[in-house]
């Protein structure tokens, strides 16, 4: 049976000496513990976002904490909204920027709705932080940071390659939903599965989960949302639903992100450029009558893929902003 | 869909060994691909792209290919001519030094998440992500078809088997994302190595619809089967 052993450095030679005399064969995991965790991240929370490590992967309790702390310094500027809750019960927050006046026009960001794509929780924590720079725009910025909470959680606590939902419906024998299955445009279609055990299972019936059928009310609700954008990981690409034609957008979104430090990224439909998904986020968005509904597939092409270090976090999220002010500003620009 | 090292660019013949050129693929971005529907024969795919070492990231030169996929059920065909950026000595070289390192340890290696849940790869661990990268990408070759592909999302774990002759030998566990599927695939993986030998790799992968723990399927390792499958999940 193998055994992990944690050795103090005044130790080390004696159990070295003992592990040999008895023929223990062993290997070194790690030769600093120390130094192993001060260099993974600062775990003790910061006490303002000016200091927040914006190059770390954060759990849900230090972006929630985030979140408030950026709300505090920005009381006229930001708001915390709580939209819903998640099957678990945990709280949807959703991030505003309001230029003030009621009901303006506004541009919706989603990043973590697939929670085992760690890069995009930790650049809408980037984004959030960012916004704020930006001089008053006639659009308001929405953010949902951690769009599948409970997910988040459990690629933490569990299981890093966890990507669905945390629900469990009657009948079904695994739990989850693909949340980017689950919305209510060609729902069961081909591109999703029935099967509960699936990763791309679409749910017993169209916003059967709190995460997605909290964003469906809010968006009816607010009624003025000019472009919704969410954002996934791994591939590259900026995709849109069938039926958009307005592909010049694209190119110059994807020139802009390429600019900052040549990150190639391929644009185009859905169905052209990856495969097939039927009840996806941007095909109900889509279908609302939001002209500008991209979705995003950040870094990396597949060497990292979900893994992407977090010295990748920062770059990522600074080529991603660039691409986001092109579509906001052509949203802003050509208003509907 | 094609996936990454496809091997002697002479030829869809045995893995180099890690370290040399590594060819990776960027997947579904070929700069430029043609298809061609060959009726009664199958469909075509004509090829251009740029490689890059996997290990550093730098350009590994450039491939021309040409992927037959039967009508019938059969092995791709597959035609293939790539440019070098490294000569075949300092590739040697490069597998030599490996493989010293390798054979000087005094025990097994043993190692588990690499990269870890924030990407990190602890550097003398480097070797053997490289050798699993290789190993595993045998396991993408014979998985993947015109419509399945595959990427290596994590070495779950690794472990050397000391070996009384020159070769060196690893058990791994590596997890594949597959792709449209969005499945991650545990594969048990026994690689064998000696330098100037192509690499020998054994594996066995879990089957699908087991609700591996490792994907968002199963709560616990349930061996029930999904349900019929409306459509392709693609």
């Amino acid at each position: 049976h193998p055994v992990d052993l944690r050795v103090p450095f005044p130790s080390l030679q004696g159990v070295k000496k003992f592990l040999d005399f008895h023929n223990f064969s062993y290997s070194i995991m790690i030769e600093d513990v120390q130094k192993a965790e001060m260099l993974r991240s600062s775990r003790h929370r910061s006490l303002d976002t000016a200091t927040f490590n914006y190059e770390a992967y954060h759990t849900i309790d230090e972006i929630y904490n985030f979140m408030d702390m950026l709300v505090a310094e920005n009381p006229n500027l930001v708001s915390k909204l709580e939209i819903g809750r998640s099957t678990e019960n945990r709280p949807l927050y959703v991030g505003g920027k309001c230029t003030g006046g009621t009901n303006r026009p506004a541009i919706w960001i989603d990043t973590g709705i697939h929670s085992r794509e760690w890069v995009t929780q930790a650049s809408g924590v980037w984004f959030a932080k960012k916004v704020l720079t930006q001089p008053s725009r006639t659009m308001d910025i929405l953010l949902e940071i951690v769009t599948n909470p409970d997910g988040f959680a459990y690629t933490h606590s569990t299981n890093r390659m966890w990507r669905k939902t945390r629900s469990k419906h009657a009948g079904a024998i695994c739990v989850g939903v693909d949340p980017n299955r689950n919305w209510d445009a060609g729902f069961g279609d081909a591109g999703a599965s029935s099967s509960s055990c699936s990763e791309t299972y679409h749910g017993p019936y169209p916003n059967s989960e709190p995460e997605v059928k909290s964003i469906v009310d809010f968006v009816k609700s607010h009624g003025n949302i000019k472009a919704f954008v969410s954002i996934h990981s791994y591939s590259q690409l900026l995709l849109y639903p069938y039926g958009y034609t307005e592909t010049p957008v694209s190119a110059k979104a994807v020139a802009a992100l390429s600019s900052l430090y040549g990150t190639k990224f391929t644009y185009g439909s859905i169905i052209t450029t990856i495969y097939r998904a039927s009840g996806s986020t941007v095909d109900w968005t889509y279908n609302q009558g939001i002209k500008y509904s991209f979705t995003f597939e950040l870094r990396d092409t597949g060497r990292y893929g979900f893994l992407l270090p977090a010295t990748q976090i920062v770059p990522t999220a600074q080529e991603t902003w660039l691409a986001l002010k092109v579509i906001m500003e052509h949203a802003r620009d050509n208003m509907y | 869909m094609l996936h990454s090292n496809l091997g002697n660019p002479e030829g869809p013949s045995p893995l180099r060994a890690p370290f040399a050129a590594h060819k990776a693929l960027i997947p579904l971005l070929a700069p430029s691909s043609l298809f061609q529907n060959i009726p009664e024969s199958g469909h075509k795919y004509y090829l251009q792209f740029s490689t890059e070492d996997y290990r550093t990231g730098e350009d590994a030169g450039n491939c021309l290919a040409t992927v037959l996929f039967p009508k019938k059920r059969s092995r791709p065909v597959v035609s293939i001519k790539c440019s070098h950026t490294k000569d075949q000595k300092e590739i040697q070289e490069e597998d030599n030094k490996f493989y010293q390192r390798i054979r000087h340890q005094s025990k097994p290696i043993t190692a588990s998440n690499i990269p870890d849940s924030y990407g990190n790869i602890e550097p003398a661990l480097e070797p053997v992500w490289a050798l699993a990268v290789a190993g595993s990408s045998s396991i993408m070759w014979e998985k993947s078809t015109e419509t399945l592909g595959y990427f290596l999302a994590q070495v779950k774990s690794v472990r050397q088997w000391m070996r009384k002759d020159d070769f060196i030998e690893f058990d791994y566990t590596v997890l594949l994302h597959e792709m449209p599927t969005q499945e991650i695939i545990s594969c048990h993986m026994r690689l064998t190595w000696l330098p100037g030998q192509p690499l020998k790799v054994k594996h066995f992968c879990a089957p699908e619809g087991h609700g591996a723990e490792q994907g968002s399927g199963a709560e616990s390792g349930s061996a029930a089967g999904p349900a019929a499958e409306k459509g392709a999940s693609f």
